[in-house]
């Protein structure tokens, strides 16, 4: 017994450390872009999310139960995921600048999650099922595709002010008026098929030696952040979606109906909805991008109210702590 | 007449095929429906006037925010979302799902190229149509007041994808709609040797014993109780009368002539023994309590109620154990005198409560009772298809790209121009890297071709 507890919380400290150091050395490079710091994080990132899932696969077999049917697991797997998502993309897309946020959130998750952490109990009856191995993964990993998304959205919102905050200080005049015409959102090509800028005033700055233009202008332009936010989002709805319908496939089996409108089936709706919502919103042209992801942080915040509120302090079918 | 009709029918389709609106009926929904979490639902009056102010106390009665999933501010916006989402399918999503080929002015789309290349023009438009058909792109042709386009397409089939997932949602509703037309459901307790009769199939259940499990585990918060079992073990007869024994558990649902029946829950019944001046009234002695259930004495206006089991009393404290195992059961007897409740005791069995004038309660002995869930859903099927149409409607939407290309070549006398734009279902943005990388791939191809 006292065997596998070790292995697991050596396995939980080499991943919330890994996490820690990662996150640091990520947020650095975030503001330096010293290329040290990001070789020193990526790998950081991978062995923390490797460590955590290695973690998760041990303590199952150890214990013999599904380690996500507590809080503590469920978190666990929460902060892999996130970190699993962001590695995807930050391969993807070239992202390890916003890898320190993501790495920061999951350590915050993880150290969150261990307090939750009462030990191994077996399943409760309703638990018993092999839905637990289908619902709950799938709705986690939901969770997480749209902290990544919040991450991006952060981002982005922090380059939209302060491009408008350029923009109002006149710093690049004239000239940032009149591309001010241009859509801050549609990346336009020429005939040399070059993309044309959607933050002039903060290249403008930048060229004027504005060193936080010049750090803003290393982001990725809006219209890049706003396509990254739509691409995770665009992985945690149909996960999401997946994860209610499979839910409501295992309370038909488990109490007889689909839906009860229990306090977390109801608070998935609402995530599913805010979400769904920006979907539609994304077919505008009027609010894709600086509306959109508001939504996208009011999604993030629907999440956390239905993944640790509806939890933690609503009684209700799915008061699963420990 | 008829055009104040017409018009009254444009407004309508107007406003409900209007993505803003539909996005603000999905926001009343989801706020509805958070109210719906964070307030209790289904709970009496005084509930709510003890958990918050009397002002929204009565808010919270008058806009039925206690019943909120079946209040008419709840169920209309449902509906309101559903003559939306229909509008929209057929004004909105089928038309500009699939768009009809047509000139454009390439220069005022955003995602647009244009360069001149050697060669004649009838030269250079085969070998952009060769470049984009070797590269997966759907080619057609079509003139313009004398001007050839060529169009190619990428991904076309997925323009249906948001079809399809509205579909989804139609033949869910459909499923659902069938199990409110066709479907029944209702619950049963039955105790330890009794049968219940299904009053919508005749079916019959006897509940030959219930078995649970409770595990007591350390954890570092204390010892917890964990309940690891529940398990029914019923004789069902069904329609052909051929009794049959089952075992029925939580997520183990058995099947009845299609009809489902569940483990829900369970209880302890109680035997209570009436004396009068210590001589048994066997008329109320013979009765078993379920929890909740009372017994008038006679010739009194004296009622008693048994309101809960206790599994095991602290025989240290006299107080309940949080030990759910059976240890040293007892009763909770509440007794009610004209209607006001007189007080309550926590009686172990065998003992005995007075009420004064000679009569005497026992709780005699418990009984265990389990709670059943039985369900006819003919709708199953469709839900479980339209659950599978609507995600493949989803997968559809969000990972496949479907373009079009709009290609345009003019002869300029020594080599042609070139001019090609590009739209997406999904706007620019999302396409700006691809034709980024065709555009720059497409140049020196038609150069050196």
């Amino acid at each position: 017994m006292n065997g596998h507890l070790q292995a697991d919380e050596l396995l939980m400290i080499v991943s919330i450390a890994s996490y820690t150091i990662g996150a640091l050395a990520l947020l650095v490079y975030f503001f330096s872009r010293e290329e040290w710091l990001r070789n020193l994080g990526a790998p950081l990132a991978v062995v923390g999310c490797l460590a955590q899932f290695t973690q998760l696969v041990v303590r199952f077999e150890l214990t013999g139960v599904w380690p996500l049917l507590n809080l503590y697991g469920s978190l666990s797997l929460f902060a892999a995921m996130s970190v699993a998502i962001f590695i995807g993309f930050a391969i993807r897309y070239k992202l390890w600048f916003a890898g320190g946020f993501v790495l920061a959130l999951a350590a915050v998750t993880l150290a969150y999650g261990v307090t939750w952490n009462e030990g191994t109990l077996p399943a409760v009856p309703s638990l018993q099922s092999y839905w637990a191995k289908v619902h709950v993964p799938i709705v986690v990993s939901s969770y997480a595709a749209f902290l990544v998304a919040f991450v991006f959205s952060c981002i982005y919102l922090v380059k939209y002010y302060a491009e408008r905050k350029f923009e109002t200080a006149s710093v690049v005049g004239a000239a940032a008026g009149q591309a001010g015409n241009v859509s801050v959102r549609t990346a336009v090509f020429s005939t040399s098929a070059a993309i044309r800028t959607d933050t002039p005033a903060i290249d403008a700055a930048a060229e004027a030696g504005s060193a936080a233009a010049a750090w803003l202008k290393s982001l990725p332009s809006l219209a890049q952040l706003d396509v990254i936010v739509y691409r995770a989002i665009a992985i945690g709805l149909p996960l999401i979606s997946i994860g209610i319908i499979t839910g409501a496939a295992w309370a038909k089996e488990a109490w007889g109906a689909y839906w009860q409108w229990d306090p977390k089936e109801t608070a998935a709706l609402a995530t599913w909805i805010v979400y769904l919502a920006y979907m539609h919103l994304h077919t505008r042209n009027a609010w894709r991008g600086f509306r959109t992801n508001w939504v996208s942080l009011l999604g993030f915040a629907v999440v956390i109210f239905t993944y640790l509120g509806v939890n933690i302090w609503i009684s209700g079918l799915h008061s699963y702590k420990m | 007449m008829a055009k104040a009709i017409a018009s009254a029918y444009d407004d309508f389709t107007r406003t409900f095929s209007n993505i803003l609106f539909a996005v603000s009926l999905f926001v009343v929904w989801g706020i509805l429906t958070l109210i719906g979490v964070i307030v209790d639902q289904g709970k009496t009056p005084d509930t709510y006037f003890s958990s918050y102010p009397a002002p929204i106390a009565r808010a919270i009665l008058r806009l039925s925010f206690d019943n909120i999933y079946h209040s008419p501010w709840y169920v209309g916006i449902i509906a309101l979302i559903l003559i939306s989402l229909t509008v929209c399918t057929f004004k909105r999503v089928i038309p500009a799902r699939l768009p009809p080929l047509r000139p454009v002015s390439i220069e005022h789309i955003p995602l647009h190229a244009a360069f001149e290349v050697h060669g004649s023009a009838a030269a250079a438009r085969e070998r952009v149509e060769h470049f984009f058909a070797t590269r997966g792109w759907s080619i057609r042709k079509r003139e313009f007041g004398g001007i050839e386009w060529s169009f190619a397409d990428k991904h076309n089939w997925a323009r249906r994808g948001v079809l399809v997932a509205h579909i989804g949602f139609v033949i869910i509703a459909a499923g659902t709609t069938l199990y409110w037309a066709r479907g029944f459901s209702g619950e049963a307790a039955v105790a330890t040797g009794d049968t219940v009769t299904i009053p919508h199939t005749q079916a019959r259940l006897r509940l030959d014993r219930f078995n649970y499990t409770i595990s007591p585990i350390l954890t570092k918060s204390g010892m917890v109780y964990q309940p690891v079992d529940y398990v029914s073990h019923v004789t069902v007869t069904g329609a052909d009368g051929v009794p049959r024994t089952e075992v029925l558990r939580v997520n183990h649902p058995i099947d009845v002539d299609g009809t489902l029946y569940y483990q829900a829950s369970y209880g302890f019944a109680m035997r209570l023994r009436v004396t009068h001046n210590g001589a048994v009234v066997p008329s109320l002695s013979d009765r078993v309590l379920a929890e909740g259930e009372s017994i008038d004495i006679p010739g009194t206006r004296e009622s008693v109620t048994y309101d809960r089991f206790i599994p095991t009393v602290d025989r240290g404290t006299g107080e309940p154990s949080a030990d759910p195992r059976i240890n040293n059961p007892a009763a909770v007897l509440s007794v009610t005198q004209a209607g006001n409740e007189a007080g309550s005791a926590l009686v172990p069995l065998h003992t005995w409560v007075d009420l004064g004038g000679g009569w005497r309660v026992v709780p005699q002995n418990y009984l265990i009772y389990s709670g059943f869930q039985y369900r006819y859903d003919p709708g199953i099927p469709l839900v479980g298809i339209g659950a599978l149409v609507l995600l493949a409607g989803l997968i559809v939407s969000f990972y496949f790209l479907p373009a079009r290309l709009y290609v345009r070549v003019d002869d300029r006398g020594d080599g042609a121009r070139i001019g090609v734009a590009a739209t997406t279902v999904k706007g620019y943005d999302m396409f700006a890297t691809q034709f980024s990388a065709l555009v720059t791939e497409l140049r020196p191809a038609l150069e050196t071709s």
